[in-house]
């Protein structure tokens, strides 16, 4: 198994090194001035030049993507043109948005995906089972910033419960301010993950019920909702895992729109911030932090699966 | 009118835009003002740094007009008024300029503030600033002594303190020993009412009260940025809200006492809530559109004129959703400079004949004529829509490019990519004169080479009488007007609003946080 | 000549196969309800110029009209009658959907299969795959996006390479199977061109899952279009895509919360329908998930 991990990661340096390399290229393919950007749009020509200089940003772009990977080798993920901050800093300071955002949608989605799942195989094909994958399919269908935009509209501004934006942080202002600014947008997220993991689990639980100790637990007339859960609760370990795995992965994926609906200043704005700003260093930084993050956590996942699944062998 | 303009050798006509009498603190109903409190503010945005001899973004400048001061400084018309200055001498044909400092002045660390600190400060603007133009026709300074300061100029500027004024790239005086720092990495120190307690990158900052602050005794109240300021909030909290519908829920709500520019859509909800008032801010931006002459079918003068000819001014500001008021004119009525009349000949011509006469007569054949706008300001998406369909009905083939903000800004500055027309929003140059349209103009590649540009622009800044200097700013205007590059829509207010349990909040450029309190 | 015989009777399998196929489709539920869900979208798409209103045209003296009367979905700020715009988005947004579907499709089809064909292939090409996947879709999307420009076709490449990954691991692990199996053995022994097992063999073997993939992305297509057109880089307006319709409505949420209302609906239905269609086929096709009994 060690054989194994380490050959995921060894094959991981190329692709990271051709994921650099990409981010790189397309951000410096877009068309926009960083140097403009900073130096604002009331600034004149020769000022914006001035900024370009010093910026390096006159240089030969394989002389800046050459320096930007030297950097790199010594660990220096290279400073943000726009914050005036290191890459990393400005990742850690939003770091605890985006996971706090990630742990909430996370609390809402297992309870709620695993039941789902359960009740819709329990009484598959009954009408019961109909409208749960209707509700599980809707939660994957509905564009997440409408129904963000649509929710601040109704539970923010018209019945003001929640501040429609913004984040609370733990530490400074308790737990009620921090959830309450967290709920809108963490069940936005929840509702195409709840989707996903019923949708998972209902398939991992028919083949449980097809099973001969389910029919002999009915036939004996034992309880027969402990057996379930019982199994349930083995054959939801590996959805719950796939959805952690995909959870997390998405951590930065699908939270960029929903951290822009709801003004979050987590790590899915601090991307598409630097993007609009051309904001290199940063992009390229944050970017690269997380395709390892990535990787990383597509191998942790796939070690969980041998752990929850012995029929599942790490190759 | 002010007495702080020592006329030492040349009358500066600049005294004639002092006129307007300061504003007082408008407002609160409610008894005097008090000491204490702290309030919360939703801004638009976060500034990334708050160096004031770089800021160019508004939210940033509005945060910096709190703690750092300028030598001279806008005032509640928008014209020059000294700040940390007592006086101002010009002499040597405006080739001199004198300033006498303001005593007892002192930064919020409790140090005095001297002509060495001031010198420091035009020297490291000279050298990282944004606006370095500024300065170019410097010669040298004197310090004759700790309250006295003295630029030379190799050429006349009457508009000298006009631009000296500037509210963006505002040349604050800093502490001496920040001379050396790079852009953008001042301490944020200043001598301001206010000061910088705590500053959360991307979420909020907190500004406290200066307990240091050496109010300007010499006015009766507060002027613009200038004038007598006091502090009277312990706090003053930003949260950086960029969503209009999270600020207006934030007010709401009540975790926030005022908030940023919100679209007149959602001010409209205020009206059912006596504790929620409007501020109405006029004016505040210029909409235009601005042609590219460097670029296709936009090279010929007359298909710029056919677009010029098209425009229907009224649906364009009905579709843009924000307030805003008819103005021919690149300077705001109520400035010496307005051309009304002189404008009004290119403004809102509303002619789908002219303009198909026009196009006839340049031979136009149905190309594409490309319109580029952005997403992040909807006003402008919306106005570029609207003119899409009126010169459609002119008989033009038009396509819609909408880019993000950078590469539009970066495609007007530049002259890059391929458009013909774009919009454009422009808010302090038209509020600071005719002299700040200068960078503006030339900047547009493609316009700087216009036969008689240059020389009015001379006579503008060099002409110590105000007739003349005049006459060279109806030129210009005629110019950049006439020839279709600039094609001017509408003069667009601000909507910001606030719960009445703040007084003083009165409409200035820069939301201000001086002078009002709570009960 | 044998050859001959084996393929002949190999087409009648398939063309049989093929029918029971489509017999089980038309008892799916879901794929049944997708498909006239779908098949509605298209027609109303299809009908739209019979409301005979110009989708892009201004009159400011009917702004903000409420949805009721003569403007069934209501009007936006310029007077432009949403129903019409809503309709005419339908052409656009199930053009770009499909269109993502069907380029990323092909391009993901292709590379599955070569890099499943030429074992030399495979190690660079699941690299440069695996690079792709290693930033969310949306943000390789947003920079796509920004970088080719605003065009319509540029949101549609954006995101078809956004897709193009995923799309190329299935069908990679389906042919790898197909692959092992013994009559490709057979094939090349008796001297087939490798162009021929991958047209023949591979691709044929990978068309169920590589048809629900491509389904699901279809819906995946018309979702991320409208985020992209809410962060200001959809197709170019006036151009009436359902997301663009959203993104201009959004300053009037307030004031006018139907312009922003209607296009979402179609989007979630358009998406709703192509999941269910997915779901159906891959009921149908994809033996590895267990069948509705």
């Amino acid at each position: 198994m060690y054989r194994g991990i380490l050959m995921r990661l060894s094959q991981a340096v190329p692709v990271l090194l051709i994921f650099a390399v990409m981010v790189f290229m397309l951000m410096h393919l877009l068309p926009g001035d960083p140097a403009l950007a900073i130096a604002g749009p009331e600034a004149s020509a020769e000022a914006v030049e001035v900024i370009r200089e010093q910026l390096g940003l006159n240089r030969p772009i394989l002389v800046q993507l050459l320096e930007w990977f030297s950097h790199l080798a010594v660990g220096n993920f290279g400073e943000s043109l726009m914050l005036k901050q290191s890459v990393v800093s400005a990742v850690v300071e939003r770091l605890p948005v985006t996971l706090s955002l990630s742990l909430v949608s996370l609390v809402i989605t297992l309870p709620a995906g695993i039941l789902l799942g359960v009740v819709a195989a329990y009484w598959r094909s009954s009408w019961i089972d109909a409208s749960v994958m209707v509700v599980a399919l809707l939660g994957v269908s509905l564009p997440g910033f409408w129904v963000g935009l649509l929710s601040v509209l109704f539970f923010s501004v018209h019945l003001g419960w929640f501040p429609p934006s913004g984040y609370a942080p733990l530490d400074e202002t308790g737990l009620v301010a921090w959830l309450a600014s967290l709920i809108q947008p963490a069940v936005v997220l929840a509702l195409f993950q709840i989707g996903f993991l019923a949708r998972i689990t209902r398939s991992a639980m028919l083949d449980v019920l097809d099973q001969d100790f389910i029919r002999t637990a009915r036939a004996k007339g034992v309880d027969e909702w402990t057996t379930l859960a019982k199994h349930a609760f083995r054959n939801t370990l590996i959805p719950v895992v796939t959805v952690l795995g995909i959870t997390l992965s998405l951590l930065i994926g699908g939270s960029v729109v929903i951290e822009q609906v709801f003004a979050l200043p987590g790590i899915g704005r601090l991307i598409v911030q630097g993007i609009m700003n051309r904001d290199y260093p940063l992009v390229q930084g944050t970017m690269l932090l997380f395709g390892f993050a990535f990787v990383v956590i597509n191998i942790l996942v796939d070690i969980i699966y041998t752990l929850v699944d012995p029929r599942v062998r790490y190759g | 009118m002010a007495g702080w303009l020592e006329r030492a050798g040349l009358t500066v006509a600049l005294a004639a835009m002092l006129a307007q009498p300061a504003l007082g603190a408008a407002g609160g109903k409610a008894g005097d003002p008090a000491r204490g409190g702290a309030i919360t503010y939703a801004a638009a945005g976060g500034p990334g740094a708050l160096d004031p001899h770089v800021a160019g973004s508004l939210v940033a400048l509005e945060v910096i007009h709190h703690v750092f001061e300028t030598l001279v400084a806008m005032d509640e018309s928008y014209n020059a008024r000294p700040m940390l200055a007592a006086t101002v001498q010009v002499g040597d044909a405006a080739r001199r300029f004198r300033f006498t400092l303001r005593p007892g002045l002192r930064f919020s660390t409790g140090a005095t503030l001297t002509s060495a600190d001031v010198l420091a400060s035009f020297e490291r603007y000279a050298r990282v600033s944004t606006n370095v133009a500024l300065l170019e026709d410097v010669v040298g300074y004197d310090v004759p002594d700790a309250r006295t300061f003295v630029v030379r100029l190799a050429s006349s500027n009457a508009m000298f303190l006009d631009m000296l004024k500037s509210p963006t790239y505002p040349l604050a005086i800093v502490p001496a020993d920040q001379q050396e720092r790079p852009g953008r990495e001042v301490d944020v120190v200043g001598t301001g009412p206010f000061m910088l307690e705590s500053w959360d990158k991307d979420s909020h900052l907190v500004l406290r009260r200066n307990p240091d602050y050496v109010a300007d005794r010499s006015a009766a109240g507060p002027d613009g940025l200038a004038g007598r300021k006091t502090a009277y909030l312990d706090t003053v909290r930003y949260d950086f809200v960029a969503e209009p519908a999270a600020r207006l829920a934030a007010l709401q709500g009540g975790t926030a006492d005022a908030v940023a520019n919100l679209p007149p859509d959602f001010a409209s909800r205020l009206g059912g809530r006596d504790d929620l008032a409007t501020l109405r801010v006029f004016p505040y931006c210029q909409l235009l559109f601005v042609t590219h002459a460097g670029n296709g079918l936009t090279a010929q003068r007359l298909i710029r004129q056919a677009i010029q000819a098209a425009v229907n001014v009224d649906d364009i500001i009905a579709a843009s959703g924000q307030p805003a008021r008819r103005n021919a004119s690149l300077v705001y009525p109520g400035s010496p400079y307005h051309t009304g009349d002189g404008a009004e000949a290119f403004y809102d011509r509303r002619n789908l004949d002219e303009a198909r006469a026009l196009l006839r007569q340049a031979g136009y054949k149905g190309e594409k004529l490309i319109l580029q706008t952005n997403a992040t300001y909807s006003y402008m998406r919306d106005a570029i829509l609207v003119l899409a369909g009126q010169l459609r009905e002119a008989g033009m083939n038009t396509e819609v490019q909408v880019v993000d903000w950078l590469t539009n800004l970066t495609s007007l500055r530049r002259g890059t990519g391929n458009w013909n027309v774009t919009s454009a929003g422009f808010c302090t140059q038209p509020l600071m004169g005719p002299q700040q349209w200068r960078a503006q103009i030339y900047a547009d590649p493609h316009i700087r080479d216009l036969a008689g540009l240059d020389d009015a622009y001379r006579r503008l800044l060099a002409s110590p009488e105000f007739a003349p200097r005049q006459a060279a700013w109806r030129r210009i205007e005629t110019l950049v007007l006439g020839e279709a590059y600039f094609i001017k829509v509408a003069d667009l207010g601000a909507v910001r609003a606030y719960n009445t349990r703040l007084h003083g909040m009165a409409p200035y450029f820069f939301q201000r946080f001086w002078n009002t309190w709570v009960n | 000549m044998g050859e001959a015989v084996l393929l002949a009777s190999g087409e009648a399998i398939a063309a049989r196969r093929r029918f029971r196929v489509l017999r089980k489709l038309l008892h799916h539920r879901s794929f049944m309800i997708g498909f006239i869900v779908v098949a509605v979208m298209v027609v109303a798409a299809l009908a739209a110029p019979l409301t005979g209103i110009d989708p892009d045209g201004m009159r400011f003296r009917a702004r903000f009209r409420p949805p009721q009367g003569a403007f069934l979905f209501g009007t936006d700020q310029f007077g432009r009658d949403l129903l019409t715009r809503t309709l005419y988005g339908a052409q656009l947004s199930l053009w770009i959907g499909l269109s993502v579907a069907v380029l990323s499709g092909v391009f993901g089809a292709a590379i599955g299969v070569l890099s499943a064909q030429y074992r030399q292939l495979d190690s660079p090409l699941m690299r440069v795959m695996d690079a792709l996947m290693a930033a969310p879709a949306i943000l390789l999307a947003i920079g796509l996006g920004a970088a080719l420009g605003p065009q319509t076709h540029s949101v549609i490449i954006a995101l078809a390479v956004a897709y193009i990954p995923r799309t190329a691991r299935i069908v990679r692990s389906s042919a790898l199977v197909t692959r092992e199996l013994e009559f490709i053995e057979a094939a090349q022994v008796s001297g087939a061109s490798s162009v021929r097992i991958m047209f023949r063999h591979l691709l044929p073997n990978a068309a169920g899952p590589l048809l629900v993939q491509s389904t699901f992305v279809f819906a995946y297509a018309i979702l991320a279009e409208a985020a992209l057109s809410f962060l200001g880089i959809g197709p170019p307006p006036p151009a009436p895509s359902w997301g663009n319709i959203i993104a201009e409505g959004r300053s009037y949420a307030v004031q006018a919360w139907w312009i922003m209302l209607f296009p979402g609906f179609a989007i979630s239905l358009a998406a709703l329908g192509m999941n269910l269609l997915g779901d159906g086929l891959r009921d149908v096709l994809d033996p590895r998930l267990k069948v509705e009994s």
